[in-house]
Order: structure tokens, then C-alpha cells, then sequence
């Protein structure tokens, strides 16, 4: 393991690192010109191979994605690149943004080959400003060089970029409310099927990648499948940006292989825990993935597998980490707060019980808790986002996996920590 | 066609159907509250959730599409699809969605006036709990405007969406949309922007709560005091399917019945609130014989006599004047009696509206100006100079609806009659014009048949009982023909009619239905 050399962010230290003279000389657009000369079934078949799976949260086959586009539609597809980092404790795709651009770019130019696309776009979250003007000297600089536009690189293939920027809410980083979002439309999921590489923008074949899985693919197609299955875990390889936040010495995105163990991540790459407190809890995979006790945490790998194990999910592999000082219930209360507020409202479960949740826990956190509470609250999040149960696959009840991101951790946060949710309630009773 | 196993149904269905299509067809009760067969699936209600074989989480059926599955996919080697809709999961999940969507809502049925048509106190009654579990604050909104004729009651709201969804791909003015997001969310409009289009009322309609309300009918009746009665719309030639709710001699309301043929699933608001000008009428409800300028209540026989006593021998100088608003049996009834000359007032053009969804209003603001012309043929194009020119001194005329004002050429043609004959339901100025009144039915009262501007005949059934010695329009022309020419009832009438003009042939109420029939050849089926 000691071998692993940083893929992605292997120069982002380095001056001028986002410039595309710089990206150049480190072997950019190398790929790109490879692609251009392969078949486009074959760069599909090429990442099929390579096992990527989507980095964004949900760690579908990217491969896999692209070959539902179909093949004899005469309908314009689209790609979108999903830059809507929002996820609380992410903050992989604003670094590969800000630093190097042009992989990005290159991945996404690889991609819409691939699924004969010849207009994609980059959705980048509102509040990403910085970035957004960043991108849009990229884009100016790979039009010049003839990355972009008519005839890339001396091809027959065109392709054009556009960058739209969202307004702020977390729902449109789903893919059909960003593709809603796009259309110019309220930000509210779609039902499903069709699905977007059916149906997708403007009713046409569409793939949605995240920034990071993009950022994946020039290395892909230069060293080829064998090479990146190689790197860590087998059923979801490649290399990770691991972003850690929360009461840790050094917070920060961290490059790893697929299935470094979460305690080395937390105790030698953020440096451990403050004035040597004790670890009481870590989101492993971004807020919406339920929560691991410290005992659970330090005995997993960050994969895909080994996660769902522990009833939990690597999602956009935002590890949040908190200390023995951390009250379970104010934080409970927090991420529902965070979902209630973000919540589209359009189906019923989620728009009702995310409110209901945080009525309750703010009741309960004000001293008003009832016993019967903690029984309720285990109801509410299973009617929200039905129980967990993997080995039956996602229970959901909800249009799109929002029931479910909020459902999930609430219900651990319970689960695991119920004697602090008892003692708040116990509290009032002892007054009453 | 694939097979589909529903509960222990087993049945074929169109390639492509939803499952609640096909549940709904087979009186398989799912229930929902987003879908509307005229609308965009969103599925977002989640109440129609069902359990498929081999799905992991329970599926919403208003999405759920049949289609044919390869052999070794089939269930049970047999079926396309296996679908339970009353397994314990299921309803459980239904008691569930119904606990969320019955948080907040004030559970103010006795004073709403969705009561008694509502899906969500139908549902809670089927499926809900007797005690709300939710301890907390409601959420709770005042009502708004959101046109000039409705109103939201936000604490009702569902949000099912249907109304925005209308807004947009029906009336295609998308005035309503959602406001804020989440637990906020709420139905509103711009208010540079109300909703104020003439499909506005249909909103109301396809609100399965009582969030959506017609100002038109809030808080005037309960829907079980009122009664039914389908009919057909009578405010233009497109001859949208309707339902009429009365109580007595009231109607309450008038809501639109499905007919794929005709309307759809809607009405416009000019049919829709049309009827409330009936209301208020000097209604004539006996013959009134005028003499020295003032009318005078006379007997049906006397007043039979005195039409005979001017006809007789003058026949050719008798001019009738139809109406597209009455009935095909009435016009033809007129139209066979009169030898001199038949014709109608000017028609009156209005705006013809087309909506993206296809639904129309017609520029023609008369039910049956197509029927009138079927059943006619000898209708002369210019009434007012043929009556100067053959010096017709007798004219009998069918009322031409009670706001249709006659224009001075009409006025003069008027003056210079010996004898005029109107038969109206109400005080209108033309019949002042009369010598003689005849009490026929109002618009509401009258049953026969009408004919839309596509060709499409349909049931116009009375919804009101008549009032005084008033008599169906067709009957008092029946009088007025010589005893063995007489028709014993309209059914006879409708026969006689199609006698003479075959494309009528074969009609009858009963085979006309709810839904009407086309013209050409398919009466006679």
C-alpha cells in the first residue's frame, strides 16, 4: 500500500497547476487523443473493464451507465458533468476544479465521445463563484487549443460546453432534479423510469457523471483498465478523494486507494483527534450515510462493500469525525435540519416526515421529550425511507434517495446513541 | 398482450398500460391522489404503492408499466407481472402515507365543502387512524385568492400538484406553480398573474381535497343534499359532458363528465357558471294572450285556437323562426309545420378558443346550430328580406336564448306583423314583442337530442322539473298539428324524424346514452 502514488491530485501542489500549458506537460489531453482514434464502443467497453464506479454517492458502474444510451436513437445526447458538490462534509470536486480543471475537462470531452455526444454540461453548484469563473478560462483555453468546438484535434468530432450555474440547492445535485434544474424548471426529481439515459435532458438520452468520476478517466484509458483495477479494493477500485472533516488536527482531501481503513485515515492522514479526546462517531460517505460508533469505524474499510456491511455507504466518502464532546442529539437535530431545509417537497413521506422530525427532536432537545419519542422516531424514519435492510437492496419510498438520506442517519443516530436520546427525555421526567 | 396476475386476477392487458390503469378497469380500488388520466405522471403522492414480484421496494402503480416479458423472466412461467394491491406491506404503507399527509391538515371536514367527495376523508375513513400521533404545532396558512373565482385553502393542500400540472399542459397558461420548497411548499400564483383563464373552475374539480375551492359554490350546499343528473353543456357547439347537481328547482353546480369524443375530462368557465343566468328570469309560465298591449293569462286550448285561427288558409304566409338552441325535435317539430318560410335570427360569431391540450371553446355560442340545419334543410340565409319580400304577415318564432338581443331590422320586420307567436320561458323582449306567449321550457328544463358542431348527437337531459303550465317545446308544436299528424311521445318523434331524414334514422335515447353517438351510419347499430 505504500506504493500508492496520488493519481488525481498528484500536482495540484505545483505552481500553475490549473493552467492548461501546465496540464499539458504533465501528459494532458495524452488520452484524449487516444480516444479520438479508438471506436467509441471501445473507450465504453475500456471503462467497463476498469470497474470505475460513479463518485459521486451512489458507486454505479460508469461503464455500465453509458451503455444504456441507446445506440440507434437519432436524438442529440447529452452529458452532464454534476458539480454540484453539496453534500455536507464534500469537498473533493471544488479541489479538482480549482486545481486541475483540464482533467476534468479532458475526462468529460472523453465521455461524450464515448456516448457520441456533441454538447455537454458542467452544473456547478452557485456557490462555487471562484470556480465557475476558473472554468470558464478553461473552457476559453481548450477552445483555443481546439480541445473544444469543431473538429477537435484535427477529428471529425465536435463538441461544444456549456456551464450553467445552479442556485443553491442540494436536491439538484440528484441527477433528474439537476437535469429538471437545467431545463430551467424547479429542481424537483423525476419519477423513474424513464430513466436520463433514456430520457434525460430535454426528453433526450442524457449521462450524468460526477466530477471526480470524470476526473478518473484520462488515467483510465492512458494506462489502461488492468492498471486501475489494480489499485485497492477489487469490486470498486481506483483511487478515492477522501475528504475528512469534523474534530480532526489536519481536516482535509486526502488520495487513497479504494478500501484504506477508516482508522488510518482519521489517525495518520488527518493526524487524529485533538488533545487526544476519544472518537465517538464518524460519518464515513458524507451526512446521508448512517452513522458508525468509534468502535465500528476503527474496524472498517472504506469500500464500497466492507460499508454496506456495517449497514452504512461510502456515498461521496465525506468523513465527518467527532469526539467524545459531541452531544449525539443536537447533532441529530442538526442533519435533520439540514434535510427538513432541503427537503423539495414534492412527495409526501419526505416533505412531511423530515418537518416531523425536526419538530420532534427539537422538542426533545428543549426538554419536552416523551418516552414514547424514541419509538416514534424509529417509525417516522422507517416510513420515510423504509428500514435498511441491503440485503434486500434499498428500501425506499420516495421518488428519489432524498427519503432515504434522511431516513438513514436519523434512524442510526438513534440506534446507536439511543441511551443520550433516553437521557434527555429522563430529564424531564425527573422534573416532572 | 401481456399477462398481469393483480390480486387473484389474472388478465390481459395493452402492452404499456400502468398498473393502476389496469387495477381501475378491473374494479380493483387503488387508491391515489397525484394521477389524473388527462395529466403528466410524477408519482409523487406515493399512495398508490403496490407490491411487484421481484421488486425490492414497494413501486407506485400510477408508474408502473405492464409489458411483455421474455419466457424465462415470466412469473411462475406465466405471467408478465404479479401484482398485490391488498397485502398486509401494502396497506400499511397506505395507513402510513395517509398519517403524513393528515399531519398537518385541520381534519375540518363538517365545514368543508369537499366532504362527502373526498378522497382523503374516503381514505382515512378505509385506512387511517382514529388518533393523530403528531404532537406538534400544525402548520398553518390563511386562505388566498388565487383568481377571481378561487380560492386555496392551503391547510387542506396535498400538494399533489395536479392543479399546476393542469395549468400547464391542459390550459397551457400555467398560471399555478409551487412556491418555496419543502415543508413550505405551497400552491400559489403570481399576483400580476391570477388564475383567471376560462378553464380556471376545472382546478377545483381535480382537487381530490378541499384545498381548491370555486368561490361560485363555497359553503352553499352539502353534496349529499344535492342530486345528480347528467347532461350536456348548452353554451356552445362543442357540447362538453356534464353533470348537473340541483336540489328542487336549484342548481348548484355543474361539473364536467368524462367523453373522450366531446370534452375530455373538462369545461370551460362560460359553460361552467353559464347556468346561474337562468336564475333570476320573469319566468312565463302560462299562455299570455296580449290585448290594448297588456298580457293576459289564457287557456292552452285557447291559445291553441287562436294560432289555428290565423294559420288557417294563410299558411303561406306564416314565416317560422327556429332556434339553435332547442332541441332537434323541437326545430324539426317547427320546421314541418311551417309552410310558408323557415329561417333563424342572425348568428352571433364569438371567439374561438383553442388551448394547447385541444380543448376548444367554439366560436359558435349555441348547442345545436348543426342539428337545427340537419333536421331543416329548407332554412332560408336571409330571414328579414324573404319576409319582405313574400309580405309575411304571421310569424311564429322558438325564443333564441335569453341574452341574445334582436337588432333594429328585426325590430321593424317585428312591427309590421299582424300576429306573432313566441314561445318562450321567459319575460324576454321579444316575447313583449308577441301577441301570443307559449310557456316552453328553459335550457336546464328541456329533454331531447343536440347535435355538436362535429356531428356527434347526444342526450340533452332535463335536470329541472318544469314550472307552471309550461310544456316541453316539441309538445306545444305537436299541438298545433291536426290530430292523426300528431306524434304520441317524443320517442315516436324521434322516429318520424328519422324517417325523414336518414342520418337520424335508428336513434334513440337509450342508444345515445351518456356519451352520444356519431352521425352517419352509427345510429342505426
Amino acid at each position: 500500500m505504500n506504493a500508492f502514488k496520488p493519481v488525481l491530485t498528484e500536482h495540484i501542489h505545483q505552481k500553475d497547476c490549473h493552467t492548461l500549458p501546465f496540464y499539458k506537460s504533465v501528459g494532458g489531453y495524452k488520452a484524449l487523443e487516444k480516444v479520438l482514434a479508438m471506436q467509441p464502443d471501445a473507450v465504453i467497453q475500456e471503462v467497463k473493464e476498469s470497474n470505475l464506479r460513479g463518485r459521486g454517492g451512489a458507486g454505479f458502474s460508469t461503464g455500465v451507465k453509458w451503455g444504456f444510451i441507446p445506440k440507434d436513437s437519432d436524438q442529440p445526447k447529452y452529458l452532464i458533468n454534476n458539480a454540484d458538490e453539496s453534500e455536507p462534509g464534500t469537498f473533493k470536486d471544488r479541489l479538482l476544479m480549482n486545481k486541475t480543471p483540464h482533467q476534468m475537462l479532458e475526462g468529460m470531452i472523453i465521455a461524450s465521445y464515448a456516448i457520441n455526444c456533441n454538447t455537454a454540461f458542467i452544473y456547478i453548484r452557485g456557490e462555487f463563484y471562484k470556480e465557475y469563473q476558473l472554468l470558464k478560462e478553461t473552457l476559453a483555453e481548450a477552445y483555443q487549443a481546439n480541445l473544444l468546438g469543431q473538429g477537435i484535434l484535427g477529428s471529425d468530432y465536435n463538441l461544444e460546453v456549456v456551464i450553467h450555474r445552479g442556485a443553491g440547492a442540494y436536491i439538484c445535485g440528484e441527477e433528474t432534479g439537476l437535469i429538471e434544474s437545467l431545463e430551467g424548471k424547479r429542481g424537483w426529481p423525476r419519477i423513474k423510469p424513464p430513466f436520463p439515459a433514456i430520457e434525460g435532458y430535454l426528453h433526450c438520452p442524457t449521462v450524468v457523471n460526477n466530477v471526480e468520476t470524470l476526473a478518473c478517466l484520462p488515467h483510465i484509458i492512458n494506462h489502461g483498465a488492468d492498471w486501475f483495477k489494480s489499485i485497492g479494493s477489487e469490486k470498486g477500485p481506483g483511487p478515492r478523494l477522501f475528504c475528512v472533516s469534523g474534530t480532526v488536527n489536519n481536516p482535509g482531501v486526502f488520495e487513497e486507494p479504494m478500501g484504506i481503513s477508516l482508522k488510518e485515515l482519521i489517525f495518520d492522514r488527518a493526524g487524529g483527534i485533538p488533545e487526544n479526546k476519544q472518537l465517538k462517531a464518524v460519518f464515513p460517505g458524507g451526512s446521508s450515510s448512517a452513522i458508525l460508533t468509534a468502535e465500528e469505524a476503527l474496524d472498517v474499510k472504506m469500500d464500497f462493500e466492507d460499508l454496506v456491511e456495517k449497514k452504512s455507504m461510502l456515498g461521496s466518502a465525506g468523513v465527518i469525525v467527532m469526539d467524545e464532546t459531541v452531544d449525539m442529539v443536537q447533532a441529530c437535530l442538526n442533519i435533520a435540519r439540514f434535510y427538513a431545509h432541503e427537503s423539495c417537497g414534492q412527495c409526501t413521506p419526505c416533505r412531511e416526515g423530515t418537518a416531523w422530525l425536526v419538530k420532534m427532536l427539537t422538542r426533545i432537545v428543549n426538554g419536552q421529550g416523551k418516552p414514547d419519542d424514541i419509538d416514534m422516531l424509529y417509525e417516522i424514519t422507517d416510513n420515510i425511507g423504509g428500514r435498511i435492510d441491503f440485503s434486500k437492496g434499498s428500501f425506499g419510498k420516495t421518488i428519489c434517495p432524498f427519503g432515504e438520506a434522511v431516513a438513514w442517519p436519523v434512524r442510526s443516530f438513534v440506534e446507536k446513541f439511543e441511551n443520550e436520546f433516553r437521557s434527555y427525555i429522563q430529564q424531564v421526567e425527573a422534573v416532572a | 398482450m401481456p399477462l398481469l396476475k393483480i390480486d387473484d386476477l389474472e388478465i390481459e392487458v395493452k402492452n404499456g398500460t400502468t398498473v393502476l390503469e389496469a387495477a381501475l378497469e378491473n374494479g380493483i380500488d387503488i387508491p391515489y391522489y397525484c394521477y389524473h388520466p388527462a395529466l403528466e405522471i410524477v408519482g409523487s403522492c406515493r399512495m398508490c404503492l403496490v407490491q411487484v414480484e421481484g421488486m425490492p421496494k414497494l413501486q407506485v402503480s400510477c408508474n408502473t408499466f405492464v409489458g411483455e416479458v421474455p419466457p424465462e423472466r415470466k412469473v411462475d412461467g406465466n405471467f408478465d407481472m404479479v401484482v398485490q394491491t391488498q397485502n398486509d406491506l401494502v396497506i400499511q404503507e397506505r395507513k402510513n402515507i395517509l398519517e403524513f399527509l393528515l399531519l398537518n391538515h385541520p381534519l375540518d371536514c363538517p365545514v368543508c365543502d369537499q366532504a362527502g367527495e373526498c378522497y382523503l376523508q374516503d381514505y382515512s375513513f378505509k385506512f387511517g387512524n382514529a388518533h393523530s400521533r403528531f404532537d406538534e404545532d400544525k402548520r398553518v396558512r390563511p386562505n388566498e385568492y388565487l383568481g377571481s373565482q378561487i380560492v386555496i385553502n392551503h391547510n387542506r393542500c396535498i400538494l399533489c400538484s395536479r392543479c399546476t400540472r393542469f395549468t400547464r399542459e391542459i390550459s397551457g397558461t400555467s398560471e399555478l406553480f409551487v412556491d418555496e420548497r419543502g415543508y413550505s411548499s405551497k400552491i400559489a400564483a403570481l399576483e400580476d398573474r391570477p388564475l383567471n383563464n376560462l378553464l380556471a373552475g376545472n382546478v377545483a374539480d381535480i382537487c381530490p381535497v378541499g384545498a381548491l375551492l370555486s368561490t361560485d359554490y363555497v359553503h352553499k350546499n352539502r353534496i349529499w343534499n344535492l342530486q345528480k343528473k347528467s347532461s350536456v353543456c348548452q353554451d356552445c357547439s362543442v357540447g362538453c359532458n356534464i353533470d348537473a347537481f340541483y336540489q328542487k328547482r336549484k342548481i348548484f353546480r355543474l361539473n364536467p363528465r368524462e367523453n373522450q369524443d366531446v370534452n375530455g375530462y373538462f369545461m370551460c368557465d362560460i359553460g361552467r357558471y353559464g347556468f346561474h343566468r337562468f336564475e333570476d328570469l320573469e319566468r312565463v309560465t302560462r299562455p299570455l294572450f296580449k290585448s290594448n298591449g297588456i298580457f293576459s293569462e289564457i287557456s292552452w286550448d285557447t291559445a291553441i285556437e287562436k294560432i289555428g285561427d290565423k294559420f288557417n288558409g294563410a299558411e303561406e304566409k306564416v314565416a317560422g323562426v327556429l332556434s339553435p338552441f332547442h332541441t332537434n325535435e323541437t326545430n324539426f317539430m317547427l320546421g314541418r309545420l311551417i309552410k310558408g318560410i323557415i329561417g333563424t335570427f342572425p348568428h352571433i360569431e364569438d371567439e374561438e378558443i383553442t388551448y394547447p391540450s385541444g380543448f376548444r371553446i367554439s366560436s359558435d355560442r349555441s348547442p345545436n346550430k348543426r342539428g337545427m340545419h340537419d333536421v331543416c334543410p329548407s332554412i332560408v340565409d336571409d330571414l328579414a328580406s324573404e319576409i319582405n319580400d313574400k309580405e309575411i304577415r304571421v310569424i311564429y318564432i322558438l325564443d333564441n336564448e335569453i341574452d341574445k338581443e334582436i337588432d333594429e331590422t328585426w325590430n321593424k320586420i317585428l312591427t309590421k306583423m299582424d300576429f306573432i307567436v313566441v314561445q318562450a320561458y321567459a319575460m324576454t323582449r321579444l316575447a313583449k314583442s308577441a301577441h301570443l306567449i307559449l310557456p316552453g321550457l328553459a335550457p336546464f328544463e328541456r329533454e331531447g337530442t343536440i347535435t355538436n358542431d362535429q356531428g356527434r348527437v347526444q342526450w340533452l337531459r332535463s335536470v329541472l322539473p318544469n314550472n307552471g303550465e309550461s310544456r316541453p317545446d316539441w309538445e306545444i308544436l305537436n299541438l298545433l298539428y291536426k290530430t292523426g299528424e300528431r306524434f304520441s311521445d317524443i320517442n315516436e318523434l324521434m322516429k318520424g324524424m328519422g324517417e325523414q331524414f336518414p342520418s337520424y334514422s335508428g336513434m334513440t335515447f337509450f342508444k345515445l346514452g351518456d356519451q352520444g353517438l356519431p352521425l352517419n351510419g352509427n345510429l342505426k347499430t
